[in-house]
Order: C-alpha cells, then structure tokens, then sequence
C-alpha cells in the first residue's frame, strides 16, 4: 500500500491579541464617544488586531448577555474583531457560543510602560588591562588553554589533539602541532606565531585553514601568520 | 631465599605504568619492572587495575592461586592479606590480582586510597598496573601515583595517546590537585622498537619520540621473541633467560631506582657482516 499523507496537519501558533478592558458597567454614549476618540487617534493600531474584551472589572456585564451581545455588536460595528473574552465566569458556553465569543483564560497583562528611570551618570569607562596568559610547560593531546581576554604565549610545545584559543595573539615557542585559535572574539588584528609551523587548524577571527591548505613554504619553519584582506597570510620568519 | 633490605628504602613508592593506548606492552612491562626491583632487593609489589580484564596474575605465573582478589578488599569482602600473592621465585615480589567478574565501576578513590595506605606500610615500591583509554580504571590507577612510567610504541597514534595520558598525569591526579606538591614524575618507555624498521624510516626514532613527549626516557625495550614466549610461560621477562629486552628491562628498573645506566639501544640480534652481505641465502 503506497504511503498516505495526512491532509491535515497539527501545529501550535502563538499569536499576539489586544485586550480591551471595560470599566464601566454600563457602556452608555459617553463611553463609545471616549473610545471612538481613541479610535481616531491610533486607527493603525486597531485595524485588524483581534481583540479580546476583559470583564474583570464589570461582573455585571458578564451577568447580562442582552447588554453583552449589545456591547460586542457595537465594537464589530467600529471594525473591532472581538473574539475572545476573558473573566467571564457568569456567562455559560452556550451565551458565548451565540455571542461567538471563546473564553480566552486570563493571562498576565505587559506591564504599562513605568517612567524611565534615570539614566545611571556615565562613568568613566576604565581601560581593562588584557589578561595575558603564559604556559610553561609542553601543552598536551587533549588539553584546551584558553586565554579569554589577552594574548596566549606557550614555551614548550603544542602536542597534535591540543588547543589554543586566545581573544589577541598566540605565541608558541616551539613547534606547533596542535590547534591555534587567534582572535576568538573576532579581533583580526591578532596574530600567530610559532617556532615550528605542523598545525593540524590555525585561525585568525574566525578564518581558518586546515593543514592541508598549509603553505609548504612555511611548514615546519618558524612562521607568522596574520589576516590580510580577509586571507590568512604566512610567512616565514628569518 | 631471603633478601636483605636495602638501605635507601623509597618507602611505598607508587609507580603507574599506563600508556592510554591499548597493546603497548603496559601489562608485560609493568610485571618486568616489578619483577625488576624485587629481584634488586625492593619489596615490591604490582597491582592489576584492569578490572574485568585480568591478565597480569597470568604473566606473573599464579593465575591459579588467586583467591580473592582488590575488588574484594575494597569492598571489604577479603583482608589485603588474603588477596596479595607471594611470588614463588622472589620472596619480595607480591601480586594483587584484580577481578574477572567485575567491571571498574568497583573501583572507588577511598577504596584504592585505603589499600594504597596500607601497602606503603609493607613495600617500597608499588607498581600499578594501568588498564587502557583514559576513562575510570585508568583514572584510578594514575590518581594517587608518585611517578609514573608511560609505555610508548615508536608509532604515530601510541606517541599521541601517550601524550594525552601525560596532560592527565599533570591535571587529573592528586599531586596535580594539591597545591605545592612536586608533580608526577613522568618517563616514556619506548617498547616494540625495531632498529631496523626504524632504518628503514618505517619507525618513529627515538629522538622523534621524545621530541613529541618531551619528558625524559626511561628505556628502550627492543621488539623481542623473548618476550611473548615470557608472557605465555608466566614468567616476567627479567626472570626468563637473558635477553634484549630484559636487558632492557633491568637497565630501566636501574634508572628508575636512581641509578645512571648508559642507554643503550640493542636490537634481538644484529646481523653480523656477512651476514649482511650474503643475507638470508646463507
């Protein structure tokens, strides 16, 4: 039997609505007039929008579905797409149904937007100091040194399997068989350099080449590498 | 046979012999090097850390005499006592054999601590015998080691396992832990090396090695007949008939004992000239 596709499928959606939240028991004139003002003064904000009407603080209303159904005509006559409501306990699923209204369960209102408060006085923006880092020993397979805010310098040698990973320059005295990450935060003024050039990966701000793309010229040599016109450049010192 | 003490006693020196990669020769160099400084007048005595995988009771020759084993003194089943075996040809020579049955999980750092603490109290040397990879058995047997022996073969994918069992040496044991103590005092024991292969740049040399681990040497172990017919007799290289490698052997156990020997690098047997010259057709 061929495989059958479903005709239908099933998803969630998360939508944004308006709550309108009336206040007064009896929406009389002066009500429409105070919301046809604000009607007016933001039509974009309205158009379209579903809305939900909120009963919290009009229990009357939710009592009454005559005066209900009279509210929700005219707000869908002033192009509101009332849907939902929300704090109506009094009001059973059959009134809500002939209203075509879904109980919507409350859920927590933005918060209004407070007074800013005051913009905290500038201060004066201290130059941090980088973080050097220096190891003194032969970094081995497996070992990941990282030198989060400054240059990395190892005396000793970087083993193949070993990382090194540094937001400035990498320094190795020694011959480099590992992984050398320069310029991990981006920065692609970094550099790397080594005493002997047999790298499994080096990178500058996020520019990488893999041993294999490694320039003969350079392999085992003492090397410099640095970022020129977003190509990673190596030259061999001395 | 008795043995009279020596002197400059290390007093529960503990030694890992641990290489990371599997097939090195960790198990026979770990009996030869124990076998070694019993035989130099240490009480020594070698413990099995491959739990589950028991193989040293059967280089040393007593797989039929073990009766309780170092998971049943850890968990307390058995006294360190019962479970350590005399060796029958060197009265300082003792072995703790480890379980077939279990895995390493049975392993705990205060069980191993416990017993370590009570070895110190009887041995000068105590050789652990590490299993392969880098997970538990050998984390435990490395953990509370006061040196250790890494055993290497002069080939890519040993060199670099041996390089990363030396990053754990010096991260992940306790001298590493505490603050102020003197690290682990690591040394490669190159094995399986063929002066010949290596002549023919088949073989990583010795220099390309150490340049790689950068640690000291502790020997070279030539590839050897001697020592797979030692391991399937049961006995320890060094108690066999003489031969490359247990010259090799007991040259390494003297270094490792604080005594300068001369490395010399013998091959199984060096092709005489004519040899040479007529090759195997005469």
């Amino acid at each position: 039997m061929p495989a059958k596709l479903a005709s239908f499928q099933v998803r969630g959606r998360f939508l944004t609505v308006l709550a309108l939240r009336i206040d007064t028991d009896s929406p009389d004139d002066p009500f429409y007039a105070q919301l046809d003002e604000q009607l007016h003064k933001t039509p974009q904000f309205f158009s379209g929008a579903p809305v939900v009407l909120d009963l919290l603080n009009v229990p009357g209303l939710s009592d009454d579905p005559d005066r209900l159904r009279h509210l929700v005509e005219n707000l869908r006559g002033r192009d509101l797409r009332v849907f939902g409501v929300q704090n109506a306990a009094g009001l059973d699923a059959a009134a809500l149904q002939a209203l075509g209204l879904v109980p919507v369960s409350t859920g927590r209102d933005a918060p209004l937007p407070r007074e800013a408060a005051p913009a905290p006085a500038p201060v004066a923006a201290a130059p941090v100091p980088p973080e050097n880092k220096v190891i003194h020993a032969p970094v081995r397979s497996g070992q990941r040194i990282v030198a989060e805010h400054g240059d990395l310098t190892v005396i000793g040698s970087v083993a193949s399997g070993a990382e090194l990973v540094a937001a400035g320059n990498i320094h190795v005295y020694g011959p480099l068989r590992g992984r050398a990450i320069a310029g991990c935060h981006g920065d692609e003024r970094a550099h790397i350099f080594c005493q002997s050039l047999s790298a499994e990966l080096v990178a500058i701000a996020g520019l990488y080449q893999t041993s294999e793309m490694l320039e003969d010229a350079a392999r085992n040599r003492p090397t410099h590498i640095y970022l020129e016109d977003e190509k990673l450049r190596m030259e061999v010192i001395a | 046979m008795t043995t009279e003490a020596k002197k400059d006693s290390p007093l529960g020196r503990v030694i890992v012999i641990t290489s990371g990669k599997g097939g090195v020769g960790k198990t026979t160099s770990a009996a030869a090097i124990s076998a070694g400084l019993a035989k130099q007048g240490f009480k020594t005595v070698v413990i099995d850390f491959d739990v589950g995988l028991r193989n040293l009771d059967m280089i040393m020759g007593c797989e039929r005499r073990v009766v309780f084993d170092f998971i049943n003194v850890i968990q307390g089943d058995a006294k360190l006592k019962q479970a350590l075996i005399k060796d029958k040809r060197l009265d300082t020579l003792s072995i703790l054999p480890t379980s077939q049955t279990r895995d390493k999980d049975a392993l705990t750092k205060e069980g191993v601590e416990q017993i370590l603490k009570e070895l110190k109290a009887e041995f000068d040397y105590i050789v652990c015998d590490s299993p392969a990879g880098i997970e538990r058995g050998a984390q435990m047997a490395m953990y509370f080691a006061d040196e250790a022996v890494v055993v290497t073969n002069p080939e890519v994918s040993s060199v670099r396992d041996s390089d990363r069992v030396l990053g754990l040496l010096s991260s992940q044991t306790r001298r590493a832990e505490t603050e102020g103590a003197e690290p682990i005092k690591a040394q490669v024991l190159l094995t399986r090396y063929d002066q010949e292969r290596v002549e023919k740049g088949e073989m990583m040399t010795v220099e390309d090695v150490l340049e790689i681990l950068a640690v000291p040497l502790l020997g070279v172990v030539p590839e050897s007949k001697a020592v797979l017919k030692a391991s399937n007799v049961g006995t320890p290289v060094v108690l066999d008939e003489p031969s490359a490698a247990s010259r090799a052997y007991e040259d390494a156990v003297s270094r490792l004992t604080g005594t300068q020997v001369e490395m010399r690098i013998v091959g199984e047997r060096r092709p005489g000239l004519f040899q040479r010259l007529f090759g195997r057709a005469s």
